[in-house]
């Protein structure tokens, strides 16, 4: 939890610029991709991903279940904002069918790793049944979630990496 | 359902006759048989219609399932596609709910109801063949004739009413009833409710403070009521004296003994509800009558003693679908009401004030500009008769002082400023603030929150009357999650704060409120996903904040999904009812699929004090006390009291659907009691988390509403 406030205060304090002396720790739950009533059997399932920056390599973990068909292929995608779905940029590995793993190590060029520091960048898990996608995540600061109900101070929103004045917080 | 039964008797029989007559070159035959298509029209007819209309035309939210829209959006789909789509998530309230062979004959319906042909092979749910290949769009004329069915003019549908004897069923006979007057109204009793929230300035506040955050835990149930089955139901009861005033569904108003819950009277003015656009969420009280502006945009005054019905007046032209489901406020003795589903049709929608005493209407003010009229410039030439939305689903708010009530408006139409073919012109007065004159409807100032907004993204909720010393400011809260506050004497931007995770715009002038969209956003074009954070569900919605003055706090429900939204190519000509666009949806990023948040700003700060998310969305108003407990409820059925200068939970209870609706507190004999609906319905907020929350069940029936109070004698 320490090294969590910790890295957070880094991102929160430093507003992301320039290269931490320290890995930067970036996590996200997956979840379904958009979906219509039509997709929905075929992108259910869940899963959890955190994502380690040493310089400009990437490491990623994360581990998957409950996937209606087997899984694919898993890969990095960017896109022009926090839940907006962009392009693949590199491929990751995974194990496992209908449940299983995630991992990988990735360099990323300058314009990756700025995409990475504005929360633009994604994990996306494809299967047999939803070969453009089932579930996805966007990589953000890796953060505590104090429980459901349980009240946080302030506003409890990760901050709005790519809006300028950082619109979230005090001004 | 006579209708239905009268006009499409036969229809898919009769298409391959059809496809003769028009000589054109016929495609392949489909994979379903014409006793499927016939079985699909009659559950069709029971399921669907009620919102998708009996010609397949769609309405308003709900999409065509016939013609050249439904192409644009099925063509390059399959039959498969849609046969799961369906079984997914129809009916609207009630997914899954019928058996595969009825989702098999209604997939074959609207197959042939878009001029596919039938075949030998029956559709059991696998063939995957393209709908283009096998339909065209062309609709039977047996079909296109249809009268428009369902909602409030006939027709059947998943969640319209069971039928029912319309009328005064109980005749009542208040004794010692106490007019409301105006001063009344001004300063409210805290033992009443007598306005939709709670006072003028829409505060949701009660001053009661006997069920506080040291006794709360002891709150148990003293009376409920059943609440007519059918319908969307998001009220909340308005109580004086001792009688507790409810909007019933199917525009059924009754009286309650409020503290031992017997019926006093009760007046099914009717029509029947269905599910789609049936919500009324609230009445109002005045003087010696109860006012209701039903379902199909018809203004009713009751007599407050007996349930009789003084007078009524027309609020739009009847029978053209316009609807109200915002309930009202009565200011200065004037009934002031909204207008929604104001789409494909002339007029505009509006705003309209009427007598209390007579139901003639005193003023009128159009929430769309007109070219030649002032903010008619800002719909990029779009031609008056194409220039819809603006439509006002939520009560506005009054000063006194000023006297100048506060309207919210809806976003402009269609959704997408691709498919409206605005750019970003602002498109006045869509989702904007609206000043206007309580005596003249004259329009004081305006402030527009979002102008070229494209993702239904309404900011017409509560407007929240706040003081902050001598300044009087307005606060509201739209489904961006953009919470703003304004000067409410000259409309001038103050401040603005972002309260859950939005993706649409990337940044603010903090000098005048101007947003400016995401760069995508801007070269949108139709037929082409684009995404939105928060989705159409909010944000914030419907379900309204609370203001407790004495710790400054408003406390907001919050709602946190996403969409991907993709804008029709939509027909530039009146009369056609025209389905914006679809949407698929996600979870929120960084929410960890939790969708609900509470959470309370300091007003004169904007500072955030607390928050907390849960899985399912809250789905009722806050209501804040001066006993340091706020209430809500949620999706999952859970009503509960949180600490107000905390957010911590300080009870639970589980109710038996949906808790959905807007609590109010009030005293009788000096005791303090707080009511509480469950509902069914109510648009994106209960529709997203219908198809996200899979782990979530609730019945799809058991509207009511619950009282509560501490018990007589306390542990």
């Amino acid at each position: 939890m320490h090294a969590i406030r910790t890295v957070l205060a880094v991102f929160l304090l430093g507003g992301f610029s320039g290269v931490a002396s320290a890995a930067e720790v970036y996590a996200s739950r997956l979840t379904s991709v958009a979906y219509d009533g039509a997709m929905r059997a075929n992108v259910q399932g869940d899963g959890h991903v955190s994502a380690a920056l040493n310089g400009s390599s990437l490491t990623v973990t994360g581990d998957f279940t409950a996937l209606p068909s087997a899984a694919s292929s898993v890969k990095l995608y960017s896109g022009p904002g926090i839940g907006v779905p962009g392009d693949a940029i590199l491929d990751l590995q995974l194990s496992g069918q209908n449940q299983g793993s995630i991992s990988g190590t990735v360099k990323l060029s300058s314009k990756q790793l700025t995409a990475l520091r504005q929360g633009h960048v994604y994990v996306q898990l494809n299967s047999q049944k939803a070969p453009d996608g089932n579930l996805w995540g966007w990589l953000l600061p890796e953060h505590a979630f104090p429980g459901a109900d349980v009240p946080e101070k302030g506003h409890g929103l990760l901050p709005q990496l790519d809006v300028p004045g950082n619109w979230t917080e005090k001004r | 359902m006579r209708h239905l039964g009268k006009y499409l008797t036969g229809a898919a029989f009769m298409i391959a006759g059809a496809w003769a007559a028009t000589g054109l070159a016929q495609p392949a035959a489909a994979p379903f048989t014409a006793r499927q298509a016939e079985a699909g029209r009659v559950a069709y007819a029971a399921n669907c219609a009620a919102c998708h209309q009996a010609n397949l035309a769609g309405s308003g939210e709900q999409p065509a399932l016939a013609g050249p829209q439904f192409m644009a959006a099925w063509g390059r789909r399959s039959t498969k596609e849609f046969y799961d789509d369906i079984r997914a998530e129809m009916p609207y309230g009630k997914a899954g709910s019928l058996d595969a062979a009825t989702y098999q004959n209604i997939t074959a319906f609207v197959m042939s109801a878009n001029g596919a042909k039938p075949g030998n092979t029956a559709f059991d749910g696998n063939q995957a063949v393209r709908i283009s290949a096998i339909a065209t769009g062309q609709v039977p004329s047996a079909i296109a004739n249809a009268r428009r069915g369902g909602g409030d003019e006939g027709g059947g549908g998943a969640g319209r009413a069971p039928a029912m004897r319309l009328g005064r069923t109980l005749v009542g006979d208040i004794k010692n009833y106490t007019p409301v007057t105006d001063a009344m109204l001004v300063h409210p009793d805290p033992k009443d409710w007598l306005i939709y929230r709670g006072n003028y300035q829409a505060w949701s506040h009660s001053g009661l403070s006997q069920i506080n955050a040291n006794n709360v835990g002891q709150l148990q149930l003293k009376w409920s009521w059943a609440m007519n089955e059918g319908g969307e139901n998001a009220t909340g009861p308005t109580i004086h004296d001792g009688i507790m005033f409810l909007a019933n569904t199917s525009n059924t108003v009754e009286a309650f003994d409020a503290k031992t819950g017997e019926l006093l009277w009760q007046n099914r003015l009717g029509p029947l509800a269905s599910r789609a656009y049936s919500a009324l969420r609230s009445l109002a009280v005045y003087e010696d009558k109860v006012y209701i502006n039903a379902t199909d945009a018809k203004l009713y005054a009751l007599d407050a003693r007996t349930g009789k019905v003084v007078w009524e007046s027309d609020i739009a032209p009847p029978g053209k679908g316009f609807n109200e489901t915002g309930g009202l406020i009565v200011a200065h003795g004037k009934a002031i009401v909204g207008l929604t589903l104001c789409r494909g049709q002339m007029p505009h929608c509006y705003i309209s004030a009427y007598d209390a005493n007579t139901g003639k209407q005193v003023w009128k003010f159009t929430t769309i500009a007109a070219p030649g009229t002032p903010g008619g410039d800002t719909w990029a030439n779009v031609p008056d008769d194409m220039r819809a939305g603006g439509e006002t689903w939520i009560a506005g708010t009054y000063d006194p002082e000023l006297n100048i009530t506060y309207w919210g408006t809806a976003q402009s139409k269609p959704w997408m400023q691709a498919s409206r073919r605005s750019g970003t012109a602002s498109t006045l007065y869509a989702n904007s603030t609206l000043a206007l004159d309580a005596d003249t409807g004259q329009l004081k100032w305006y402030f527009s929150h979002a102008p070229g907004e494209t993702f239904d993204l309404d900011e017409v909720f509560e407007r929240v009357l706040i003081d902050h010393g001598p300044q009087k400011t307005l606060m509201t809260i739209g489904k961006a999650g953009i919470l703003w506050k304004l000067d409410r004497v000259t409309g001038k931007f103050l401040d603005a704060k972002q309260t859950v995770f939005q993706n649409v715009y990337n940044g603010i002038d903090m000098k005048t409120g101007r947003l400016s969209f995401r760069p995508d956003v801007l070269v949108q074009k139709t037929n082409t996903w684009i995404s939105s954070c928060p989705s159409a569900a909010g944000g914030h919605d419907w379900p309204p904040t609370s203001y407790d003055q004495k710790n400054d706090l408003m406390i907001i429900p919050l709602d946190q999904s996403c969409n991907m939204m993709l804008g029709h190519d939509v027909a530039q000509h009146t009369g056609v009812v025209q389905p914006e666009g679809e949407e698929k949806v996600f979870f929120m990023p960084g929410t960890e699929g939790n969708m609900g948040r509470l959470a309370a700003y300091r007003t004169a700060t904007m500072e955030p004090v607390w928050s907390f998310q849960q899985r399912s969305p809250f789905l009722t108003g806050v209501l804040s006390t001066d006993g340091n407990v706020s209430f809500v409820g949620d999706y999952d059925r859970v009503f509960r009291a949180v600490e107000t200068t905390t957010g911590k939970t300080l009870w639970t209870v589980r109710l038996p659907t949906v808790v959905q609706g807007n609590p109010v507190a009030f005293a009788v004999d000096g005791k303090q009691y707080v009511a509480i609906t469950t509902g069914l319905g109510g648009g994106s907020p209960f529709s997203k988390p219908s198809s996200m929350l899979g782990e979530v069940h609730h019945p799809d029936h058991g509207q009511a509403v619950y009282v509560f109070a501490l018990p007589d004698k306390m542990n």
